[in-house]
C-alpha cells in the first residue's frame, strides 16, 4: 500500500516535471522562431531593395556593369541560401557588394543629389541597423535555447520530443557591442 | 534574474500591492466608519472602487494627459522612429510600441500603459536635443524593458492608486472640515476623530512609500536589461551622465506619475535632507546606476 503511494507520488512528480520542460522547451523555440521571422523580414525588405537601388544608379552610371552583375548575383544567391548559416554568408556577400554599389556612386555627384537615390541609401541604413538587432536577438534566443536543451535532466526530453538544434545567424563576433555609425 | 523571473516576480507584487492596498484602504474606511457615518463608508468605497475601475481602463490616456504627451509625428521625429523600431526589434517584442512625446525643453523619458501590447513609450523634446543616436538607444531600451518585463504594467498600476487614495483622501479631508455628521461629542469622540485624522494623514503617505518601493530597485535592472539589448552599455551610461549632467526639471510631472520616468522629473537643486530624499527617491542615483553598468560592461566613464 504504501509502496504504491510512494511510487504513484514519484510517477507524478516525474510527469509534472516533463510538462514543465516540455512547456519551457516549446516557448524557447518559439522565440528562436519569432528571432528568426524578424530576421527574414528584414533581409526580405534587402533583397526587393536591391534592384530599385541598381536601377538609380544605372541611370547615371551604366557603364559600371560589373557592379551590378555582382549585386544581382548576390542577391539571387542570399535569396536561394537554405538555412539561417546559409544565409548569413550569402548576405554577408551581398552586403559587401551593395557598399561597393554605394562607393561607385560616390564618382557621380548628379547620382549622389538625386532624391530618389538618397532615400534608398536611407531605406538601406534603416536596414542595415534592423537587420543587426534582428541578429542579435536571434542568436541571443538561440543561444538560451540550446543552454537549456543541453543542460542534463532536459537533455533526456529534447530528444525525443523532437527538439533540435538551430543554426546561428552568422558568427559570435560580430554580436559584440554595434557602435552605431550615425552619431552627431 | 532571467526575463521570465522579472515576469513572475511582478505578477506576485502586483497581487501584494493589490491586496496591500486593499488592507490600507479597508483600514482607513473602518476608522472613518467609527468616526462619521457608516453610510458614508459606503459612498466613499464605492467612488473608490469605480473611479479606480475607470482610471485603470483609461490609464494610459489619463497618463498621457497628466504628462502633456501626444502621439508622435513620423515625418517630425524620423531618429525617433528608427531607433525605437531598432530596439523593437532587438529587444523581441511583437512590434514595436506607440511613440509619444511631450513638449518640454528637461530630458526625460518613459513608459506607459495596462499591458505590454497597449504599453507606449515617451520622449520629451529636450532628451531628443540632448541625445546621440547611440544614447537615445539606450534610453529607449531600458523603456523596452520596463515593457517587457511587466513593469510597466505595475508602475501604471500604482499611478492609478495613488490617484485614488489622493481622490478619497481630498475628499474624507474636506467633509471632515465640514464636521459632516459626527457621532457624538464626548472624549471618546473626540479620540475617534483624531485617529481618523491621522489616518486620513497617513493614508497618502503609506501610498507614496508603497510607491517607491515598487520603482526603486527594478531601475537597475531594467538598465541591465537594456544593455544586454542594444549590447552597447556605455551609450546608456553616457546618456545617464548626460541626465545627471542636466538641472532642467521636467514641467508636467505630478508625484503620481515621477515613477514612470528615467530619471526623477523633480530636480532639487537643494534638498531638504540628504537622508531624507534617499528615503523618498523615486530613482537610485544615477551615478549608481552609471557605476552598475560600469562594472557589468568593463568600461569606465571619464569622471563627470
Amino acid at each position: 500500500m504504501w509502496v504504491a503511494i510512494v511510487v504513484g507520488a514519484v510517477v507524478v512528480l516525474l510527469l509534472l516535471y516533463l510538462v514543465y520542460t516540455y512547456n519551457r522547451l516549446v516557448r524557447l523555440r518559439n522565440e528562436t522562431e519569432t528571432g528568426w521571422a524578424n530576421i527574414d523580414v528584414q533581409l526580405r525588405r534587402r533583397y526587393d531593395l536591391v534592384p530599385n537601388l541598381v536601377e538609380a544608379v544605372k541611370g547615371y552610371a551604366a557603364h559600371e556593369r560589373d557592379t551590378f552583375e555582382e549585386v544581382t548575383q548576390a542577391r539571387v544567391q542570399a535569396e536561394q541560401a537554405p538555412g539561417p548559416a546559409a544565409a548569413a554568408e550569402a548576405n554577408e556577400h551581398l552586403g559587401g557588394a551593395l557598399n561597393r554599389l554605394i562607393a561607385v556612386s560616390e564618382a557621380y555627384p548628379q547620382l549622389r543629389a538625386s532624391e530618389n537615390f538618397l532615400a534608398l541609401q536611407q531605406e538601406l541604413a534603416d536596414i542595415e541597423d534592423k537587420l543587426a538587432a534582428a541578429r542579435r536577438y536571434y542568436n541571443q534566443t538561440v543561444y538560451r535555447y540550446h543552454s537549456i536543451m543541453q543542460s542534463f535532466p532536459p537533455v533526456l526530453i529534447a530528444k525525443p520530443f523532437g527538439f533540435h538544434e538551430r543554426e546561428f545567424f552568422g558568427t559570435d563576433e560580430r554580436d559584440a557591442p554595434v557602435v552605431s555609425f550615425a552619431q552627431q | 534574474m532571467t526575463l521570465q523571473e522579472q515576469i513572475r516576480a511582478n505578477r506576485w507584487r502586483t497581487l501584494w500591492l493589490l491586496f496591500l492596498f486593499a488592507v490600507l484602504v479597508g483600514v482607513l474606511a473602518l476608522v472613518l466608519g467609527y468616526v462619521f457615518q457608516p453610510s458614508l463608508l459606503v459612498v466613499v468605497g464605492v467612488i473608490g472602487i469605480v473611479y479606480g475601475i475607470f482610471s485603470w481602463l483609461s490609464a494610459g490616456g489619463i497618463v498621457a494627459a497628466a504628462t502633456g504627451a501626444h502621439p508622435a509625428d513620423r515625418a517630425q521625429y524620423p531618429r525617433l522612429f528608427h531607433v525605437v523600431e531598432t530596439v523593437a526589434i532587438a529587444a523581441g517584442l511583437p512590434q514595436p510600441p506607440p511613440i509619444y512625446v511631450v513638449d518640454d525643453r528637461a530630458p526625460n523619458a518613459f513608459a506607459a500603459g495596462r499591458s505590454p501590447d497597449k504599453a507606449y513609450v515617451c520622449v520629451t523634446t529636450g532628451l531628443l536635443d540632448l541625445m546621440s543616436e547611440r544614447e537615445l538607444e539606450g534610453v529607449i531600451a531600458h523603456e523596452l524593458s520596463h515593457i517587457r518585463n511587466r513593469d510597466v504594467r505595475l508602475m501604471t498600476l500604482v499611478a492609478v492608486l495613488v490617484g485614488v487614495v489622493a481622490l478619497l483622501s481630498d475628499f474624507l479631508l474636506r467633509i471632515s472640515f465640514f464636521g459632516g455628521g459626527r457621532r457624538s461629542g464626548g472624549s471618546a469622540g473626540a479620540i475617534a476623530f483624531a485617529l481618523g485624522l491621522a489616518a486620513l494623514v497617513i493614508a497618502p503617505i503609506a501610498a507614496v512609500l508603497i510607491q517607491l518601493a515598487v520603482s526603486r530597485r527594478r531601475e537597475y535592472l531594467a538598465d541591465a536589461s537594456a544593455a544586454e539589448i542594444t549590447g552597447d552599455g556605455e551609450g546608456l551610461a553616457l546618456a545617464l551622465r548626460k541626465l545627471e549632467i542636466d538641472q532642467t526639471s521636467t514641467a508636467h510631472a505630478s508625484r503620481a506619475v515621477a515613477h514612470l520616468y528615467i530619471e526623477n522629473p523633480q530636480n532639487q537643486a537643494t534638498g531638504v535632507s540628504t537622508a531624507f530624499r534617499g528615503m523618498f527617491d523615486t530613482h537610485p542615483p544615477l551615478e549608481a546606476r552609471i557605476h552598475a553598468l560600469e562594472e557589468a560592461g568593463g568600461f569606465r566613464l571619464a569622471p563627470a
